[in-house]
């Protein structure tokens, strides 16, 4: 079974539908955060309130000639190709979350290798890739451009 | 004619480090360029954090940014001809003539005479670029809030009516944009407005976690989605260089293509796809009388490459004359000039003129190395379309998260990116593109600022927005791009039902 199903006129009809929800309680919101914004004073006539105000009016508007207007969209992958596109952010997730405690390269390491995995390197030609992310980045942007970047906490950089 | 400023320009671009970066520019333009789907405002995005990290004065990061812009209109299209994938949205008609040439054995033809119409297209462009920009930017002196309000009206509509199958997602996609732009302090009243109490987002959203979430993160996952459809490199280029004949032959659709190139590039909004198929299918009209066009007629080819690299330089106009930009990465441009705090519009030529001069001019020389580079090197050029995405891919993301680490000190600003990025993918699945949040976002604080600056003059009367002549003339041209498009495709509708 493909991992990418055609879409029917109706899934499309779905999607979209379903965006044009989201669109719709996130001007919902926008307008009632902008209408709740807090201020003592103001230079100009309009105040800090009445952009957003007027942009939710905008954005709810739009939603509901979306709703009744969704033509084309994209098929959302299935199965596994979805468990893979899922698995990059959570990849980055972990390599951002050790930048810092862990270093530069211990961190390129873990998102160049895992992301090579998710599209499908075999396990030894993503690993030698991923050690020469590192090396390379760490050479380009430490000496070359001379950016900084954290050596590691845990190893006391 | 004022060229003064040209000639300033000139003594910027010919500088030592401007030559280099202008050359690493169009080197690195063009290999991103010919990477099937990644495109200028890609390659810009994950560029535009490490030339602000690493100083490089507001002049010289333009430079660099417009080298990279230019080079990935030529490269392209390398994946176009080869490949029959664009490797970006002003190449997918060039892929039209210059696949089928490609698999009768005239690939190098294909490319030679390809860089060589793009090279008439962005000379021609940055003539025009170098001769409009001072009119314009003389024209715009005049404007006060009240007009540049209703500009930028004109601006969303434009993009609206032009960019994209569906007028109202690409309208959604500016208003999400401009709700974005107002996260953040707001300078005037001292408010906070949508920061959730989050020290980080006081100073808003900050312009370089936006563009790499939609642009780089959203990217990865769709490439990883697209990975091994049925893509086969042909390898068998022939002979690299253009014959005489072919270039004489196209010589009028090149010119012809490089007018309507830059004209649709000064419309704010509107980007080198739509000028590609414009140019494209006025060929085929004008000259297709053997019906060989979609069989590997090179003016067919010429067409849209000389197109979108006029395009290119076009879009350039709107965008240093009236600080509204001409595409989606001459928005991401326009934010660039915003990090080093210049504002764009019709002071910054007088203002900034080694900032224009030198953008303009660079586009003269830059269009020289690059047909240098992609006549002799277009072997190598294409060698690019062999590296696997799994090496390529995670390339990216390091220039992803190193781009916005550094530009931040922040591990919440890389977070934020890849939140962006997840959103921008969801959006792209249900079919919105993502230049118009760009050009919300850039236009959006500008916007609410001369609203409100309009209304301070007037003392909250709203007729202001109506009251001088270009304000009238800009409405009545924004109701016109709104509404016309729109009455001419029903009345093509019309016409097509009815029984002959």
């Amino acid at each position: 079974m493909s991992d990418h199903a055609e879409l029917s006129a109706r899934a499309v009809r779905m999607i979209g539908r379903g965006a044009a929800i989201c669109l719709l309680v996130l001007a919902i919101a926008y307008g009632i955060g902008g209408g709740e914004i807090e201020y003592s004073f103001s230079s100009d006539p309009l105040g800090p309130k009445v952009f957003p105000v007027a942009l939710a009016v905008v954005l709810g508007l739009l939603s509901v000639w979306y709703f009744f207007s969704c033509g084309s969209a994209e098929g959302f992958p299935a199965g596994r190709l979805l468990l893979r596109v899922l698995g990059i952010p959570l990849v980055m997730i972990v390599a951002v979350a050790m930048f810092e405690p862990a270093g530069f390269m211990a961190s390129i390491f873990v998102l160049t290798f895992g992301t090579a995995l998710l599209f499908g390197a075999p396990w030894l030609k993503a690993l030698a890739g991923a050690i020469g992310h590192a090396v390379l980045w760490w050479f380009v942007f430490s000496y070359l451009l001379e950016v900084y970047l954290p050596a590691g906490s845990v190893f006391g950089g | 004619m004022n060229l003064d400023y040209l000639w300033q320009g000139f003594a910027v671009a010919l500088t030592g480090q401007n030559l280099l970066v202008g050359f690493v520019g169009c080197f690195i333009g063009t290999l991103v360029g010919a990477l099937p789907a990644i495109g200028p405002i890609n390659g810009i995005a994950l560029l535009l954090p490490i030339a602000y990290t690493m100083g490089l004065p507001a002049e010289s990061t333009m430079i660099l940014l417009a080298a990279i812009y230019c080079g990935a209109e030529y490269g392209g299209r390398i994946s176009s001809i080869l490949l029959n994938v664009p490797g970006d949205a002003g190449a997918v008609m060039t892929a039209m003539d210059g696949y089928p040439m490609a698999k009768q054995g005239r690939a190098g033809e294909a490319l030679a005479l390809s860089g060589l119409s793009s090279f008439v297209g962005g000379m021609l462009g940055s003539l025009g670029l170098a001769l409009f920009a001072p009119l314009l930017s003389r024209l715009a002196v005049g404007f006060g809030p009240a007009e540049y309000f209703v500009l930028m009206i004109f601006a969303f509509a434009t993009l609206g009516s032009m960019v994209g199958s569906q007028p109202v997602k690409t309208l959604i996609g500016c208003a999400l944009g401009l709700m974005l732009a107002t996260i953040g302090l707001d300078a005037t009243s001292g408010a906070y407005r949508f920061t959730f109490d989050q020290p980080e987002l006081s100073d808003g959203i900050e312009f370089v976690v936006l563009v790499i979430g939609l642009f780089s993160i959203s990217e990865a996952l769709i490439i990883l989605e697209n990975q091994g459809r049925g893509m086969t490199v042909i390898r068998e280029l022939g002979r690299m260089t253009a014959r005489m004949s072919d270039i004489v032959r196209c010589t009028g659709a090149t010119i012809r293509s490089s007018v309507i190139g830059f004209v649709v590039g000064v419309l704010p909004g509107t980007g080198a796809s739509v000028s590609s198929a414009i140019s494209y299918t006025t060929e085929k009209r004008l000259s297709d009388t053997e019906g060989t066009f979609g069989k590997g007629d090179v003016r067919g080819l010429a067409a849209p490459e000389a197109a979108n690299n006029a395009t290119a330089c076009g879009a350039f106009v709107p965008m240093l004359t009236l600080g509204v930009p001409g595409s989606g990465t001459t928005a991401v441009m326009l934010g660039a000039l915003m990090l080093y705090n210049i504002q764009p519009g019709p002071m910054l030529l007088t203002e900034h003129p080694e900032i224009v001069g030198g953008l303009v001019a660079s586009l003269f020389v830059g269009n020289v190395i690059l047909l240098a580079l992609n006549l002799p090197l277009v072997q190598i050029f294409a060698r690019v379309l062999t590296v696997p995405n799994w090496l390529l891919v995670p390339g990216i993301l390091v220039l992803s998260v190193v781009g916005v680490y550094s530009s931040h000190s922040s591990v919440f600003a890389v977070f934020l990116m890849m939140g962006i990025g997840m959103a921008g993918w969801l959006l792209r699945k249900a079919g919105f593109d993502m230049a118009p949040i760009i050009l919300g976002f850039v236009l959006g604080r500008v916007m609410e600022v001369n609203l409100r600056n309009a209304l301070a003059i007037s003392g909250g009367e709203i007729s202001i927005l109506f009251s001088s002549t270009i304000c009238i003339v800009l409405w009545i041209m924004a109701a016109a791009v709104t509404i016309l498009p729109a009455y001419l495709s029903r009345r093509a509708r019309v016409r097509t039902l009815q029984p002959t």
